[in-house]
């Protein structure tokens, strides 16, 4: 698989916290940290295994803590996916 | 939605979620994650005027928390974690080495096997002077299991439990149906039951379903690789057994704690499951009766209706029951129909 851009991670993210939260994409900021999302922990991880299944890999479930906006985490999956795609 | 740069708060271990009137006792309880501490307010509101609640959450513990979001295996031990908690509970103005009057410690699931740890770990007089056991499995070797015992029908039996307390809805899964099927399978079980109960959303994709389950199942095999090499000694206080109705091991009457308990063990049967225990009205009121008795039980509590409580003379033994409700009542939020014989025992957090 090619490499994930940062701007298409985050527009993923953002799309699919949109869906969940019923509010348009334009409604949700890049930099906001998603413990401020009214996502509970289950829709949280339920959105982490689907992010992983679109990626192709795991990105760990604590990168979320490590990464808490959808800004920082879109350039952890594009950085973990162009390593993965260099080296594959 | 502005965004507002602030970072998320660290998680805390201590959790008060109520505190004490001047010369009001609190009661302290250990708690290992999977719901959230917040989940102990109905037992919080359920006790006595001028009461507190302090609740311990090992969740907060980093090496612990992440261990079920990593495969499973938690870098510590239980008695390390333990000490933590204690070093924690022992610093509490409200706790035992400021306040110097007796109080109960209790424990819901893992946290119960946690408590226990923290009393010996503690000298003799900061003890609890009882231990207050929700649901909890005891950490003895006969109720011990290797992980490969944890087959895919009961662990989703039990993650069905847990998700319908976690979206407060009742969640029909049969273990009839579930037997003899892989993880993947039954979670397309688990799956149609819980958007038919309105507890997911239809669109809910299978890869986030089976990564709520995984965590879930980390969780347990953490709790359980934690437990496997403990070989604690008896209690120094003795032990009340509150159980769920719906418990883990329904069919089992003592958990296992009769080998623990050389004081005395108690044993109620409270309504709910092992998770909706906590935060059932109904629950919740009985489980605070019985952490309210702090000395003889006669004495302190005449509404107890246990058997031992009329006879504290009994010990080690298990000695009655008493049903706090019905596990069928219109306000359980999940349900479990579990295979007649349980095939493990498992310490859930």
């Amino acid at each position: 698989m090619a490499a994930v851009t940062a701007k298409e991670a985050q527009d993923w993210l953002i799309d699919k916290i949109a869906h969940r939260l019923g509010v348009s994409s334009d409604q949700v900021s890049p930099e906001q940290y998603f413990d401020e999302f009214d996502l509970d922990s289950t829709e949280a991880l339920i959105l982490a295994g689907e992010l992983e299944s679109w990626l192709g890999f795991e990105i760990g479930t604590t990168a979320l803590w490590y990464h808490p906006t959808t800004k920082d985490l879109a350039a952890y999956i594009a950085e973990e996916s162009e390593q993965r795609a260099a080296a594959s | 939605m502005r965004p507002r740069r602030r970072q998320p708060a660290a998680p805390q271990i201590v959790r008060r979620l109520r505190t004490a009137a001047p010369g009001g006792r609190t009661v302290f309880l250990v708690h290992p994650g999977a719901l959230p501490a917040d989940v102990h307010r109905a037992l919080a509101a359920a006790l006595p005027e001028g009461s507190g609640l302090t609740v311990l959450d090992l969740s907060a513990v980093p090496e612990y928390f992440d261990a079920a979001l990593a495969g499973g295996r938690a870098d510590t031990t239980l008695e390390a974690l333990a000490a933590k908690l204690r070093a924690e509970f022992e610093a509490l103005p409200e706790g035992p080495v400021h306040d110097g009057r007796p109080y109960v410690l209790a424990g819901w699931s893992f946290g119960g096997v946690l408590a226990l740890e923290m009393a010996r770990q503690m000298s003799e007089g900061r003890r609890p002077r009882r231990l207050v056991l929700l649901d909890s499995i005891a950490p003895t070797q006969a109720y011990q299991q290797p992980d490969e015992a944890l087959d895919p029908p009961l662990l989703l039996g039990w993650f069905a439990m847990y998700l319908g307390a976690k979206r407060q809805r009742r969640i029909r899964v049969f273990a009839s149906r579930l037997a003899g099927h892989s993880a993947e399978d039954g979670l397309l079980q688990v799956l149609d039951a819980a958007v038919a109960a309105g507890a997911l959303s239809p669109d809910t994709p299978m890869p986030g379903l089976r990564k709520l389950y995984d965590t879930y199942v980390d969780g347990l095999l953490r709790n359980n690789r934690l437990t496997a090499p403990y070989r604690p000694g008896p209690a120094h206080a003795p032990i009340v057994l509150i159980k769920a109705e719906g418990s883990l091991i329904p069919e089992d009457p003592t958990l296992g704690w009769e080998e623990l308990a050389p004081h005395g063990l108690e044993l109620h049967t409270a309504p709910g499951d092992h998770y909706t225990m906590l935060a059932r009205q109904d629950s919740a009121e009985m489980i605070a009766r019985l952490v309210g008795v702090v000395d003889n039980p006669a004495v302190d509590n005449p509404a107890v209706d246990n058997p031992a409580v009329d006879n504290p003379a009994v010990d080690n033994r298990a000695v009655g029951d008493s049903r706090g409700g019905d596990s069928r009542a219109d306000d359980s939020v999940a349900e479990f129909c579990p295979p007649t014989v349980p095939a493990s025992r498992d310490r859930v957090g």
